[in-house]
């Protein structure tokens, strides 16, 4: 009985949080106009970024809304790291992907690609004023390189022959700025991707701006022999633009655009206090997925937790061991790992997509749920042997002893374990920044990625945190006063 | 004694655990209104034996059979049976999420035995026949051992059991609680309430026993009447032990 009520009511919830999920990330579609989902790197200036207003711009974005306008199609956007974009496209998650994409050999196997857009190279970068001449200087040295994309590709084909060591970035902006501390001796990127940085105050310096390695070109991909519609209005759309100039503007906007009028003025960028004005919806917004994702992961981690929990201490051997099983399975995945599964992996299996909000709370839910099932489980055991047996004695079944004996007084034992891991659900929201949720973490990497303000954003969105963990405890402590 | 009477009936029941035999073709009968003390050293099998009687523990082999059921048939309902036996533990085991009324009450109201009404007016009434009537509200970590112990009793005849377990009631308690709790035992024997008892209180099991068990190495020694078998016990072991109990 109460197990099957405790099911019922997950079910619902989960039910709701799914359609939620699902119409959080719907905008107005017209009848005759396809709809598309395009991924992009999150982080990508000139071509992908944030700029002060909390819009999406940059060349890739003003190609892409333009062609689209021209070509009558609608789109929503997927921002993601470079490589969680690429792979939402190959598991036809997402029906495109433009995020300043190379075109290469290995990348046609997989993708088909459009008319090449833009031409680029790698670029070969240190800090401003390091003593380092040559690629040969960098013998026994670190090189930070980026995840997946094709600059890094190039870096790593010199590692052997140059002798330095890589260490992997996830975005732009962390890989910068350990070039710019000096962790890393040097970096490799795309030629007018670092060019606009660094004419948005990054202190680095290109060493080969007239010979840039691998030259090619970008273009935009669907997935190999999917979305050839898409594929024949994006090149349409692009010949067009190309023709009446309107692509020479678009470029020209933003490679001649001084720091201010995308990053914002000083004022905005050099105090916590102008960061703070000039970014205020985007914090807020930020700050409100991840009290939604925190509030909505403690309840449902809390409720699965308690059934597993109870499972575990079920008199059926076989529930026992599914418990475990769970428990085992969840506790040892990492979060990560977990939440590119059910984003990326899952829809693959199951023939429908995820929206990633859904896949969010559906990871917290799992993970978070495995451990709050530990040591429900745990608190259960805790409660003494002696009580049971009383109530046994009494005739009352093993069910109505659990419910009315053992549990209550296992719950109170668990409370502070309780509180422990609602502290714990809330920080790990900000790992759900991987699958593109714009929860405060990610939306300080946006803004991080514009501004190179690292140190002020980042201190920004620590002090949201602990203002958020303050406030849970608070809460948590005033509940437990109530129960005792 | 004709088979009307009987209301526990073992025959020949054996326990082990992993090497240790602890209970060895135990067989023993007990009559309705029976008081049945049971006394041995520490280790040799009494509590074994009594929850064996309400399957807390459950026999190896043998036949166990109380009030008509066949408790060690699987297909007897235990729980139907574990409504009339009543048991109190050394160390009370009191639910400690509820106070001293909803303890006595828990059982009869989940079972749908009483209303909640019904059980409340039971429980008080329990509470004054083991004289604790003003602690029916208290949380039951505010008691001392004693009234733990008494209410301990009363929740288990709060289910109105024709027999009760007794597993050495007064062991966990300050001597000078002792009295009051024996005093309840004491009444509830005159009532002609069916009561297997282990206990270390000699003088009580002669004042209220109508026969003495003696277990020793998970046998029954000896059993007989107060007077046989504390004046004049045959068994060796049974000398040996009464020695050591009324010297210490
Ligand atoms: N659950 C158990 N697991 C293993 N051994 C047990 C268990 N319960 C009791 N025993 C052993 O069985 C023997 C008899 O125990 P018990 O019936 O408690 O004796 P008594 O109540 O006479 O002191 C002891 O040797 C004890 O260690
Ligand atoms: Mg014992």
């Amino acid at each position: 009985m109460f197990k099957k009520g405790i099911l019922v009511g997950l079910l619902t919830i989960l039910s709701i949080i799914i359609m939620f999920g699902f119409t959080a990330g719907n905008h107005l579609v017209y009848a005759d106009e396809p709809d598309y989902t395009i991924s992009t790197d999150a982080t990508y200036p000139p071509f992908d970024f944030q700029d002060k207003n909390n819009q999406y711009v940059g060349i890739d974005q003003d190609i892409l809304k333009e062609i689209a306008k021209r070509e009558h199609f609608t789109y929503t956007l997927k921002l993601m790291s470079f490589t969680s974009a690429a792979q939402l496209v190959a598991n036809e998650q997402a029906d495109g992907i433009i995020a300043g994409m190379a075109i290469t050999e290995e990348r046609k196997a997989v993708y088909d690609h459009s008319t090449p857009y833009y031409k680029t190279g790698v670029a070969w970068i240190v800090k401003k004023g390091s003593k380092i001449k040559s690629l040969k200087d960098l013998k026994g040295k670190t090189v930070a390189l980026k995840t997946g994309t094709a600059a890094s590709e190039y870096g790593k084909s010199l590692q052997t022959k140059y002798g330095f060591n890589v260490k992997y970035f996830n975005d732009t902006d962390t890989m910068y700025n350990d070039v710019a501390v000096g962790n890393s001796a040097a970096t490799f990127e795309d030629m007018p991707v670092i060019q606009y940085a660094i004419k948005n105050g990054v202190k680095l310096k290109v060493m080969n701006a007239d010979h840039p390695g691998n030259a090619g070109w970008y273009g935009f991909f669907v997935k190999k022999g999917e979305n050839q519609a898409l594929l024949s209005a994006f090149n349409r759309g692009f010949a067009a633009i190309k023709k009446d100039g309107t692509y020479d503007k678009i470029v020209a906007k933003y490679l001649g655009a001084n720091q201010s009028t995308f990053t914002g003025a000083k004022k905005d960028n050099f105090s916590i206090w102008g960061i703070l004005k000039a970014n205020k919806s985007a914090f807020l917004k930020g700050l409100w997925q991840t009290i939604t994702l925190t509030f909505l992961g403690i309840i449902l981690a809390s409720i699965w937790g308690v059934v597993l929990g109870v499972m575990g201490v079920s008199q059926n051997k076989f529930v026992r061991g599914v418990s475990t099983m769970i428990i085992y399975i969840f506790r040892g995945l990492p979060l990560m790992v977990l939440a590119f599964f059910i984003y990326i992996g899952l829809p693959g299996v199951i023939g429908a997509k995820i929206p990633a909000f859904t896949a969010g709370v559906l990871t917290l839910v799992l993970n978070e749920g495995a451990y709050t099932g530990a040591f429900v489980r745990g608190g259960f055991e805790a409660v003494e042997a002696g009580q049971m047996e009383a109530a046994r004695s009494l005739g009352l079944p093993y069910r109505t002893a659990m419910r009315r004996v053992i549990m209550p007084q296992g719950l109170k034992i668990m409370v502070p374990s309780f509180i422990n891991q609602f502290i714990i659900t809330l920080k790990d929201t900000s790992i759900l920044s991987a699958i593109g949720l714009l929860e405060l973490t990610q939306t300080g990497s946006l803004i991080v990625a514009r501004n190179s303000q690292g140190f002020r954003v980042w201190a920004i969105v620590a002090i949201m945190y602990l203002i958020i963990i303050t406030l849970l405890t608070w809460f948590s402590n005033w509940a437990q006063k109530k129960l005792q | 004694m004709s088979e009307a009477q009987v209301k526990v009936h073992v025959d020949k029941v054996n326990k082990s655990y992993g090497e240790n035999h602890v209970l060895r073709d135990i067989s023993l009968d007990i009559a309705e209104n029976e008081v049945v003390v049971m006394i041995g050293p520490s280790g040799s099998g009494k509590s074994t034996f009594l929850r064996m009687l309400n399957q807390l523990e459950t026999p190896d082999n043998g036949t166990i059979i109380v009030d008509g059921y066949d408790i060690s048939d699987k297909n007897t309902d235990i729980n139907k049976v574990r409504e009339n036996i009543g048991m109190v533990f050394q160390n009370f085991n009191l639910f400690n999420n509820y106070t001293v009324l909803e303890n006595i009450m828990l059982a009869p109201v989940e079972l749908k035995k009483l209303d909640k009404v019904a059980a409340e007016k039971k429980a008080r009434e329990l509470l004054e026949t083991v004289g604790l009537s003003d602690k029916a509200d208290m949380p039951v970590s505010s008691l001392s051992g004693g009234q733990k112990q008494r209410i301990a009793i009363a929740r288990a005849l709060a289910m109105t059991p024709d027999i009760m377990l007794f597993d050495e009631p007064t062991s966990a308690l300050d001597p000078e609680m002792v009295g009051d709790v024996l005093d309840v035992m004491k009444n509830l024997a005159e009532s002609g309430m069916t009561m297997i008892i282990v206990t270390h209180e000699m003088g009580f099991a002669k004042q209220v026993a109508d026969r003495v068990v003696f277990f020793e190495s998970g046998k029954i020694q000896e059993s007989g009447t107060p007077d046989q078998v504390f004046d004049a016990p045959k068994n060796e072991r049974l000398q040996e032990f009464l020695s050591k109990v009324t010297h210490a």
